[in-house]
């Protein structure tokens, strides 16, 4: 049970500073690499790039994506899918 | 014993940052907020809380809508912009938030 207890901030270190793709409900993705997020899944990306079907805008810069907006948060690990 | 009852709440500062701090440093400065149903806010922040609502000063919005020609199938965008003087936005309807886009 203690381990549980760890994983979320050890998961939030591991993968602070990757490249992630954010996806929202409303079917925009995100592209950038993850600064920080806190508990309540409120990130803040940098270089984020704005997709939606093609490239729309180029946010430089942080961009802060609220939380609760249903989003579903890819990282690019280099083995997995 | 202090620091131990903020490590609680959230990772130590010194590593690593909160969103919301790094929003903290927009105030006073002009920002850029994604709305949903397609409203995008330009204005100076005024103020913020935890919920991202938010005062902005100076506002403009742009409402955006998509109509789809039935004969031609095009995409046809329109944009509503008005200007706002002060502003409370209410967090649940905060998307996005960015310092305004920059050209070039």
């Amino acid at each position: 049970m203690s381990l549980r207890k760890q994983t979320p901030s050890d998961f939030l270190k591991q993968i602070i500073g990757r490249p992630v793709v954010v996806k929202l409900n409303s079917g925009v993705d995100y592209r950038g690499v993850l600064a920080c997020l806190d508990g309540y899944m409120n990130i803040a990306v940098e270089q984020t790039e704005e997709y939606v079907n093609g490239q729309l805008k180029n946010k430089y810069g942080d961009a802060f994506l609220r939380g609760n907006n249903g989003m579903s948060r890819k990282c690019q690990f280099p083995s997995s899918d | 014993s202090k620091m131990a009852d903020e490590v609680e709440q959230q990772t130590t500062t010194n590593t690593v940052e909160e969103p919301l701090d790094l929003i903290r440093l927009s105030l006073d400065e002009r920002i850029y907020v994604k709305m949903r149903n397609d409203r995008e806010l330009r204005g100076r922040l005024n103020a913020y809380d935890q919920h991202l609502n938010m005062i902005l000063g100076d506002v403009e919005e742009t409402v955006t809508t998509v109509e789809i020609d039935e004969e031609t199938y095009e995409e046809i965008y329109k944009s509503t912009k008005r200007n706002i003087p002060m502003l409370f936005v209410r967090g649940d309807g905060v998307v996005l938030v960015a310092p305004p886009l920059r050209v070039g």
